[in-house]
């Protein structure tokens, strides 16, 4: 092997960084800004603006009945939940809001980010998730999919909707002094 | 000291805490040890991580504050690689606490077993019966009156009388029951005759010290006369640490559940290279049937019946085969398990009182192994076997078999994509399923082993009294001591195990 000349690494490693540059900047541009968010505990505005249209995407609006994760705000539910979770499962779940963000990129080859997708491309490529070869894409979708489902209907206005009749010890007449 | 005592409030930093025992976790092996050396007239300390939930203003019958407060990691324990959902008490009377108060107690046969291939000499079926009426007694187990059985537990004894299967009404551990229906995440109405309404209060009445949001951290000096036991008080959500105490003790009692107890081992230096092998998470599949009548199997007794006709009971396999149960629950769980995203999951979640549901419980080979991260936090590495996917194919098929005999209109598996079969013609597509890590959500409600019981150094982590093998007067006394499956629920296995343990304790 032809040793490296100090000019040719210099140039080499100069080479790397403006491209690796050139891509950070490539992903910023092409994740767009996300709007400021007031009163979050952990996800950044970014993290929060994927996690909401994850949430979107996997409970819409409409269909059966009309309440979809949109209308509790189950982003904030995830960051509020994840405040109280200990540093490292905080940084993997900021990993994989950014895998998934970027997952049309990544794994479809499209130039956009998952945000930036409209609700039918959304919903092909989340899930996709589900059923990916990767086992950490289906490890994701998961974990996200099991809070998203448990948050969402234990919300009391889509009870209804479903055909539960709510916590039963407040339906019956039984009160506590009369209890074993 | 005759309360609970709650280490979460402010400024709670106990000095020279001394006791003879140190029981630490509440459950059934560690509540009923409590209460028998207590009851003896022990000095005993019990700790607890969890909080205490008693009564309709704590146990609120709502998914995401109960499991968040009510169980380990919030719900959101996994194996590594996120397939079986791994469930287990964080709170004052552990797994009795949200469990559904099924009472199976170990099989002849299951003790055979284990006296032929791991020398469980001394505990032959006859030798634990004492032990076993004692737990049916702390239990007041009884059979499910006929009058209990909900619809969702009748349309599986339909299916299963349909075919001529063999199938059982469980014996429970409930008194007066409300039929609530949240057994899961707490009975308001305190009809569990679990630890925390039996064990504890009855341990405070002789005199134990009961602490909980005290998290024990590190068992120092495990081999000499006196221990040291660091633990760290939590807030009162248990989600941060406040403060630190030590606890001198001159015997030590884990049984914190098999990861809790592996890992607070572990994390203690303690323990050979068996503990925290030999893991069995008994994985259940969740089967969901759609009916054409309303079920509203979320009241009532979740879990009344049993299919048993293809449970088996060997000598020289121990519990094999299946058995598949119906269970239900509050809203959020099916929705956790339904994951097929966009308006196909929202209009199953929208016929959820015409769903009737059941667990399919296949016990598994103890293959898996508790490892401990640099962190100090448990991970769990549990593969499933060939042999158990193939066996979990033939439940399914048979659990799809009873629905339609029932009358199903459709029967699902919640898997990614979700595995949906409209007659008994589509059986075949269960073959299709692979059970590759993160292709179906599993449940464990029953894990065992990790620190097995044994005669032999190099094949268990304590022995045949349950000290850890290495130490002097450190115990294991939870289901963390089983060579292998005890039963298709554990709580009563526990109970009977701590018992003989315990005995056996007193009677050095």
């Amino acid at each position: 092997m032809t040793p490296l000349s100090r000019r040719r690494f210099l140039v080499l490693s100069s080479g790397a960084a403006a491209l690796a540059v050139g891509a950070v900047a490539g992903l910023a541009w092409m994740r767009g800004s996300a709007p400021d968010v007031a009163g979050l505990r952990v996800l950044s505005a970014q993290h929060y603006r994927t996690m909401a249209a994850v949430a979107r995407t996997h409970i819409p609006q409409g269909g059966a009945f009309p309440q979809g994760a949109a209308d509790f705000d189950l982003a904030r539910m995830f960051d509020g939940y994840l405040a109280d979770q200990p540093e490292a499962d905080q940084r993997d779940a900021g990993i994989a809001l950014d895998l998934l963000e970027f997952g049309p990129l990544l794994f479809d080859h499209h130039a956009t980010t998952f945000s930036n997708l409209t609700p039918e491309q959304q919903l092909a490529h989340w899930s996709a998730w589900g059923t990916a070869t990767a086992q950490t894409r289906r490890e994701i979708f998961w974990s996200f999919s099991r809070f998203l489902g448990l948050t969402f209907y234990d919300q009391q206005a889509v009870w209804p909707h479903i055909g539960y009749a709510g916590p039963s010890f407040a339906r019956l007449a039984t009160r506590p002094a009369e209890l074993p | 000291m005759s309360e609970v005592l709650d280490c979460s409030a402010i400024g709670f930093v106990p000095h020279d805490l001394k006791c003879d025992f140190l029981v630490i976790g509440s459950g059934c092996g560690g509540g009923t040890a409590a209460r028998v050396l207590a009851e003896a007239g022990k000095d005993v300390i019990l700790l607890e991580e969890g909080g205490d939930f008693v009564g309709p203003d704590r146990l609120t019958q709502r998914d995401t504050p109960m499991y968040d407060q009510l169980y380990v990691d919030r719900g959101g324990r996994t194996n590594k690689d996120r397939t079986v959902n791994i469930l287990s008490g964080r709170v004052l009377g552990g797994g009795g606490v949200i469990n559904a108060c099924d009472v199976v107690p170990i099989h002849d046969a299951t003790w055979a077993y284990w006296q032929k291939h791991h020398g469980w000499s001394d505990f032959s079926a006859s030798a634990m019966q004492p032990y076993v009426a004692r737990a049916l007694a702390d239990l007041s187990a009884n059979r499910i009156e006929e009058k209990q059985i909900n619809r969702n537990n009748q349309i599986l004894r339909e299916g299963a009388q349909a075919l001529g299967w063999r199938g059982e009404v469980m014996l429970h551990n409930r008194v007066k029951c409300q039929g609530l229906g949240s057994c899961l995440i707490g009975c308001p109405a305190s009809a569990k005759r679990n630890p925390r309404m039996v064990s504890i209060p009855k341990a405070l009445a002789a005199g134990a010290r009961v602490l909980i949001r005290a998290r024990a951290l590190q068992i120092r000096d495990a081999t000499t006369d006196r221990k040291r036991v660091e633990v760290q008080t939590m807030d009162s959500k248990g989600y941060h640490p406040v403060n630190r105490f030590a606890i001198d003790a001159q015997t030590v009692i884990v049984a914190a559940n098999p990861v809790g107890t592996v890992a607070l081992l572990r994390n203690s230096g303690i323990g050979n290279r068996t503990l925290g092998q030999h893991v069995s998470l008994q994985p259940q599949v969740p089967i969901v049937a759609l009916m054409p009548d309303r079920v509203n199997a979320y009241d009532g007794i979740p879990q009344a019946y049993a299919l048993t006709e293809f449970e088996q009971h060997d000598p020289d396999v121990g519990l094999s085969g299946f058995r598949v149960e119906s269970i239900f629950g509050t809203p959020g769980v099916l929705g956790s398990l339904v994951s097929a995203p966009g308006a196909t999951g929202k209009a199953l979640m929208a016929q959820l009182d015409h769903v009737a549901a059941a667990l399919i419980l296949i016990p598994d080979q103890p293959v898996g192994q508790i490892n401990v991260r640099h962190d100090g936090r448990p991970e769990v590495d549990y593969t499933l076997t060939a042999e158990w996917k193939a066996r979990a194919r033939q439940a399914i098929r048979a659990a799809a078999r009873a629905y339609f005999a029932a009358g199903a209109k459709s029967v699902v598996i919640p898997a990614a994509p979700p595995l949906l079969l409209q007659s008994v013609d589509q059986l075949a597509q269960i073959d299709t399923m692979t059970f590759d890590p993160a292709t179906i959500s599993l449940i464990s409600a029953h894990q065992q082993g990790g620190a097995r019981l044994g005669t032999e150094e190099s094949t268990s982590a304590c022995d045949l009294r349950g000290q850890v093998w290495g130490t002097r007067n450190v115990f294991v006394c939870d289901g963390s001591v089983f060579p292998s499956s005890s039963s298709s629920h554990t709580m009563t296995p526990i109970i009977t195990m701590a018992h003989a343990l315990t005995d056996r304790l007193l009677m050095r």
